[in-house]
């Protein structure tokens, strides 16, 4: 099963990453840069209005001395009665595109990017999943441990029964033919005259199956590493990752209080009113947000049949636990990452931390509090050789109480 | 020397039923022998065989799926709105004015859902106080006996429909000019009136009557003839340094009783003072106010009118005036030694009587008149709205409807199939009415025989405004979308009269041409600020001098005597009780399930008499008596109940519901329909008959069946004058005996100190200023999720409640007494269980109280229970095993075991077993399991939240600035909550007033709760 899987997938994950390769050096820089500086917020490459028109093929429709002129300054064009203009400029509100301040040779890459998108853009539509299968195809891989362990498990069986089934056909066989009994097997005796080995062996067999077992049995109900699968392929790792928002633009309970907050549709439709279609999934993801908030692109309103995303929760802290992120983001200063991992590297959401009760304590035992903050200000002196470390006078979490059962319990 | 300890009076007296369940382990016979000998069983071919093979795959299915973890969904909104953050709760200042109770009040939600009610700090007339009731309410808008929708006929409807019948009705009505009543209960919303007289104005045949289940109209009807204003004055407890109540529970329900709990306070908290004011209460049924009053008289209802004319002429004597004509009655001596100390206390004084008697009011008035007491302690200016009843419009609505005068009723915010006096012809006269329509909540026993019911928001769903106090406004606004499909009840009237507009814009238009122009703020500016308050004030309209009432007082006199209120072999009065008040709230468990302050019963009302009454007539606690009076009768068990005069019983109003929804249905019975009408007036009390049954004992479902403190030293109390000699009065220290002599407890100790190495947190509660009224009580259920058990339970001491509050009554005897009398050590212990006749009352809240030495903690054998840096002891529920040690080890017995899961299990059928009731749950506090022991936190997810406040603005905590739930809701004061280890903090300084003191002190377990004494301004000569 690894074998074949893993053969095909090693090509598309070969064939994406060329293809990402590529698709870099032939970006215009400048172009591109231009456009996500300047362009973005009303136009999209591709053929969808955003505010302004779709820019896919404008070089075909439009000479490129008009567009020079056009991008310079709109509203000239569009006084000195230029036909195609007016009309634009009827079609789209009546709102004008304001002047840019570029130069013709920024125009000119900003043009040729635009041409470059508008050949290659199914190219990169087809192109995407192919990279998202190459990288499912190795998480799968490390998933298929304990499938093959419990396959080769059964061959082992497999092949001890049928070892057995012709020992005894073998037996009755000279049973049948009269033949005598062939000596003990070799094994056999080597085991009865080396008992304290056999002994010892089992002895230890127990040992580390005791140990295994104890670890296995304590890590039921911890879903470390648990990523499951989501109603929308939101990414991470595009959104934090590469466009680097920030983690409280979406999760702004953050610094607030107790939650952080899955981020409603509305704040997804902040940007996304604009962005109509991925890099990766195209408009397949997007268009679920939309179809939750019953949006209409061409209106831009939100319609009466509202149905919310249900997400999966990922980090499933007991309810007998109380955590605040507040106290941990604004208070102790914590990254996000401390806890939740390099979400920026996620494509999946996955539950980084353990999240068990040991691994909160070590923490609060080695993070000294941030004494900036006035409220740590007063802490009398405590005997510090009471708690771990000893006489160490750093602050820490644990020293101003913050093991005990009703900071977390109640 | 051995003692021995009685589980209660039930054992002390030996009653035959406690004898027979003493020896019986199991109050119930376990079904062994149905499940064992049973057919089912010996015919089943389930065989052992099979039964194992079952249970093996169970066990192994069970750890397979338990090894898998449960896929969660999480949904975000998809628009959120921008004032709200999951996890942060959001406040808004609200109303609460049903009628009964007003209270300025903040609401909490948690995610768009109203889960703890608190007092508005900033109002001028409750000052951040509540009451049970309101503090419960929260609770009755998931109740789940709620309308859904508009009902016509009695079945589900669809409001247009019910609209277009309606008005088609009313017009119908309107053109043969029938008669249209709209029934109302005291409405102190300004434009709840203005919708009304606009669609009075619609059907000219239509007029607006009040009626109020208890009624005040004797009073009203008093001021009117005295001063020519028809209204309740508003009383100023605070100035008064005498007060004279005639059987006015100014503290339980009189009124406005949050705002009287809190003046009354004022004067008896001795902060940096020795003046305190002087109570003395003229009662029957010990209530709340007579339990707190400095010098209680019992006295019997009929004698309460002629106990004034006394009281008149005793005062008129010393003012020189002329007396009229009284009669004699047993207290003259008490009333004698009143009418000099209020004469003493001239501009100071206030007498207070709880009469419905127009003439007797009258007299009250003269007395205050005689006693300066307007413009000091009575404010007749800014008068009192609260209640407005006119019980002679009601009998004469009772009347014409009975005649067939009557075409259409409207039932607003009343319930008189329940409440009304002569029930049966209100019944009888409301089947002639053609057209019958509720805006009742629920088919309630009234509504139940209306054509039409359009329920009304809940409150907390629904704009409203109050002007409970003339000048005064307060404004309530929707915390939650409404759950069903309701509407505002002056919604519906004024589409009916043809005016589509919300109320909500109904009340701004109001708003804008009449409060709006008292002030100079541009509207919307004036409507936002008074909106984010939830309170305007007035500026004050110039006070008018009050005349003297020009009544012919020997006339009022003569008629007060001629027309005696109604005597007879036994003189029972209907009272309000603290937690169910009329019974409008009945259907909330919370308030079932709130013990009664002075007799601790939950789930119940009773028969109180005087155990010497009882004696006397061969009752004892739990007879099942029927009671006879004003041609009704009910069944009713007796409770013997100390304090209630000799000849009189006592019973509350508000039980007896049929048709009120699971909670309140079939507890108790209704007396409602016993209360008498004299000369067209509702007098809570009537002559009455009882006769034994042959049923079986009531048992009381009672918190507390313990009534005296047996000469411990458990609420610590002196006297006035002691405390101005010595301030540390009646606190002498425990000692114990060492080696070295008596040495004080808290020098013999075996732990070790523990660190605090910045807060230690605690509670200061000054049994001066706690009356006992129980909001702390409620205030801590709805905070800390503590579920309702229900009455079996608490039969069996099961209670959840995190805080109860301790009433101790006085006994005749004592040790010394005992000693003098020569009597034997276990004949004074028994004579010291019994509270005296008329009893002296002691509060005592008690919650966990947080041992610096606890010893809960050292016996935990899995440290469940141990003590934090910052002076809790805590709970980790999850790690409780259940062994219940701790409990045992507890000498408050403060701990409570859940002995059941209390959360969606059918045998208890409250609040927690439906989706909707879970909707109160505070979400930062964990539901405790089945198993597991649970005690106050005090409130570690306040503290928690409140340290986080302060971290998260850079900053150090401000003494007060975060209180428990309480402190939070207590209307006097009485428990401040604070850290010890802020020098700054006033429970800093409460811990060095000489009048602190540790409970059970004697114990040395070092609790972080200190209470202060009790102090009593009672006369040398009084006991």
């Amino acid at each position: 099963m690894r074998g074949p899987k893993f053969l095909f997938a090693l090509p598309l994950l070969i064939f994406s990453l060329l293809f990402l390769n590529t698709a870099q050096t032939q970006a215009a820089p400048d172009g591109e840069a231009i456009f996500k500086q300047n362009c973005t917020q009303c136009h999209a490459v591709s053929g969808d209005v955003v505010i302004g028109p779709g820019l896919k093929d404008v070089t075909k429709r439009r000479p490129k001395e008009w567009l020079h002129k056009w991008i310079k300054n709109s509203g000239a064009v569009i006084k000195s009665g230029d036909a195609y203009a007016v009309e634009l400029f009827n079609k789209f509100n009546k709102t004008a595109m304001p002047a840019q301040n570029l130069s013709d040779e920024e125009i000119d890459g900003l043009l040729s990017y635009i041409e470059k998108k508008s050949s290659e853009a199914p190219a990169a539509a087809a192109g995407a999943p192919g990279a998202t299968a190459g990288e499912a195809g190795t998480e799968e891989e490390s998933d298929n441990t304990g499938m093959i362990l419990i396959i080769g498990a059964f061959l082992i069986g497999l092949v001890y029964v049928l070892t057995l089934i012709s020992r005894r056909l073998a037996k009755a066989v000279r049973e049948r033919n009269g033949e005598p009994e062939p000596e003990q097997l070799k094994g056999m005796s080597w085991a009865r005259q080396n008992k304290t080995i056999v002994a010892l062996s089992i002895i230890l067999l127990i040992l580390i199956g005791s140990v295994k077992g104890w670890y296995a049995l304590s890590s039921i109900g911890i879903s470390q590493n648990y990523q499951p699968d989501q109603p929308i392929a939101f990414s991470h790792k595009l959104h934090a990752g590469e466009m680097n928002i920030a983690c409280i633009y979406c999760h702004s309970g953050a610094e607030k209080g107790k939650a952080a907050g899955i981020p409603s549709a509305n704040v997804c439709m902040n940007c996304h009113k604009y962005v109509k279609e991925g890099k990766v999934t195209g408009k397949v993801e997007i268009a679920k947000i939309y179809a939750a908030l019953d949006y209409d692109p061409a209106t831009q309103q939100y319609g009466p049949n509202q149905k919310p995303i249900q997400w999966v929760r990922v980090h499933n802290l007991p309810d007998l636990a109380y955590f605040n992120h507040a106290q941990h983001t604004k208070v102790g200063g914590q990254q996000c990452q401390t806890c939740h991992g390099p979400v920026q590297e996620m494509t999946v959401a996955k539950q980084f931390a353990p999240l068990t009760m040991a691994w909160c304590i070590q923490c609060h035992i080695a993070t000294p509090v941030n004494k900036a903050n006035k409220y740590y200000e007063n802490f009398k002196p405590v005997d510090f050789n009471k708690y771990h470390g000893t006489g160490d006078s750093t602050l820490t979490v644990e020293k101003i109480g913050g093991t005990e059962c009703s900071k977390c319990h109640y | 020397m051995e003692k021995k300890y009685w589980k209660g009076l039930e054992e002390l007296h030996s009653d035959a039923e406690f004898v027979k369940q003493k020896n019986n382990e199991f109050a119930e016979a376990l079904p062994l022998e149905d499940v064992f000998s049973s057919k089912a069983t010996n015919n089943s071919t389930t065989d052992r065989r099979d039964f194992l093979k079952f249970l093996g795959f169970g066990v192994a299915a069970a750890t397979l799926a338990s090894c898998e973890a449960p896929v969660k969904k999480t949904i975000p909104y998809l628009i959120k709105p921008e004032e709200i953050t999951p996890g942060v709760a959001n406040w808004y200042a609200s109303t609460y004015a049903d009628g009964s109770d007003y209270c300025s009040i903040l609401v909490k939600t948690r995610e768009g859902r109203p889960i703890k009610i608190e007092g508005n700090p900033n109002s001028t007339i409750t000052k951040g106080g509540v009451n049970a009731r309101v503090q419960a309410s929260v609770l009755s808008l998931y109740d789940t006996a709620r309308l859904r929708g508009p009902l016509a006929a009695g079945k589900a409807a669809k409001w247009d429909d019910v609209d277009q019948k309606i008005v088609a009705k009313l017009n119908a009505v309107n053109e043969n000019k029938g008669n249209i009543r709209i029934l109302t209960a005291s409405i102190t919303s300004p434009s709840t009136k203005k919708a009304i007289s606009e669609f009075t104005a619609k059907y000219p045949s239509a007029k607006q009557i009040t009626y109020d289940a208890v009624s005040y109209s004797g009073m009203i009807e008093a001021n009117k003839n005295s001063f020519g204003k028809a209204v309740l004055p508003s009383y100023r407890f605070d100035n008064a340094s005498v007060i004279v109540s005639f059987g006015a529970d100014f503290l339980g329900g009189w009124i406005s009783s949050v705002e009287y709990s809190n003046q009354y306070i004022q004067t008896r908290k001795l902060r940096g003072t020795t003046k305190m004011s002087r109570h003395i209460q003229f009662e029957t049924a010990l209530s709340l106010t007579g339990s707190n009053a400095d010098k209680r008289v019992a006295i019997k209802p009929s004698e309460q009118a002629l106990a004034i004319l006394n009281l008149y002429n005793q005062i008129a004597t010393l003012a020189g005036s002329a007396t009229v004509s009284d009669k004699a009655v047993p207290c003259a001596k008490d009333i004698k030694a009143a009418a000099q100390e209020l004469w003493a206390a001239k501009g100071k004084a206030l007498v207070v009587s709880s009469s419905n008697d127009t003439n007797t009011q009258m007299m009250v008035n003269a007395i205050n008149n005689l006693l300066g007491s307007y413009s000091s302690t009575i404010d007749l200016d800014n008068h009192c709205n609260i209640k407005q009843g006119n019980d002679a419009a009601m009998v004469e609505l009772m009347e014409e409807m009975n005649k067939g005068e009557v075409a259409a009723v409207i039932l607003y915010g009343v319930n008189p199939a329940l409440t009304s006096p002569k029930v049966d012809d209100f019944k009888k006269g409301l089947a002639k009415v053609g057209l019958k329509i509720s805006f009742a909540d629920r088919a309630d026993e009234t509504a139940s025989l209306c054509d039409f019911v359009c329920p009304d928001h809940n409150y907390l769903e629904a704009w409203n405004d109050a002007e409970p106090k003339k000048g005064n406004y307060s404004l309530a606004q929707p915390t939650i979308s409404p759950l069903f499909s309701t509407r505002a009840a002056q919604e519906s009237l004024l589409s009916w009269s043809g005016n589509k507009m919300d109320y909500m814009t109904y009340m701004q238009e109001n708003w804008k041409g009449t409060i709006a122009t008292t002030q100079s703020l541009t509207f919307d500016a004036f409507w936002t600020n008074s909106i984010q308050s939830g309170l305007y004030t007035a500026p004050n309209a110039p006070a008018t001098a009050t005349t003297a009432p020009t009544v012919d007082l020997a006339a009022t006199a003569s008629a007060i005597i001629s027309n005696p209120a109604p005597k007879g072999d036994l003189e029972v009065v209907f009272y309000e009780k603290s937690g169910i008040g009329n019974g409008a709230q009945a259907n909330n468990p919370w308030l079932q399930e709130f013990p009664d302050p002075i007799s601790k019963v939950t789930w119940d009302n009773y028969l109180a008499v005087s155990p010497k009454y009882a004696g006397d007539n061969g009752l004892v606690a739990g007879t099942v008596v029927n009671l006879e009076a004003n041609g009704q009768s009910v069944k009713l068990p007796v409770l013997l109940q100390p304090g209630q005069a000799y000849g009189t019983a006592s019973v509350a109003i508000g039980y007896g519901r049929t048709h009120a929804g699971k909670a309140a249905n079939g507890v108790g019975a209704n007396v409602y329909p016993m209360i008498s009408v004299v000369n067209k007036a509702f007098h809570m009390m009537a002559a009455a008959k009882i006769t034994k049954t042959n049923d079986a004992l009531h048992e009381f479902a009672a918190t507390q069946t313990h009534h005296t403190m047996m000469g411990r030293a458990i609420v610590k109390e002196t006297t006035l004058a002691e405390y101005i000699k010595n301030p540390a009065a009646g606190n002498a220290p425990e000692l114990i005996q060492t080696n070295f002599g008596k040495r004080p407890s808290e020098e013999v100790t075996l732990w070790n100190e523990h660190e605090n190495p910045k807060h230690r947190w605690g509670m200061a509660i000054d049994l001066n200023a706690c009356i006992g009224c129980g909001g702390c009580v409620v205030g801590c259920q709805a905070e800390n999720n503590v579920p309702v058990v229900g009455k079996d339970e608490v039969r069996r001491s099961r209670e959840m409640h995190w805080i109860r509050i301790d009433r101790y009554y006085t006994s005749d005897m004592n040790e010394e007494r005992g000693h003098e009398e020569h009597k034997g050590t276990k004949d004074v212990m028994h004579e010291m269980e019994v509270p005296s006749e008329n009893p002296q009352v002691v509060f005592q809240p008690v919650m966990c109280q947080h041992c610096n030495h606890a010893p809960c903690e050292t016996v935990c054998p899995v440290a469940a229970t141990n003590h934090s840096s910052e002076g809790l002891n805590q709970m980790a529920y999850n790690r409780c095993i259940g062994t219940r040690y701790c409990a045992n080890n507890c000498p408050y017995k403060v701990r409570r075991f859940n002995w059941f899961s209390y959360t969606d299990n059918n045998k208890f059928d409250f609040n927690m077993n439906d989706d909707l009731g879970k909707m109160v749950l505070n979400p930062d506090v964990v539901v405790r399991s089945r198993g597991v022991m649970e005690k106050c936190s005090m409130c570690v997810q306040r503290i928690q939240e409140g340290k986080l406040k302060a971290k998260k603005e850079n900053r150090n905590i401000v003494d007060g600035e975060f209180k428990t739930a309480c402190a939070q809701s207590c209307p006097t004061n009485a428990i401040v909550f604070g850290d010890y280890q802020n020098p700054d903090s006033e429970i800093a300084k409460l811990e060095k007033d000489q009048r602190a003191y540790h409970l059970l002190g004697e114990l040395n377990v070092q609790p972080n709760i200190i209470y202060l004494t009790k102090v009593r301004n009672t006369m040398s000569n009084e006991a």
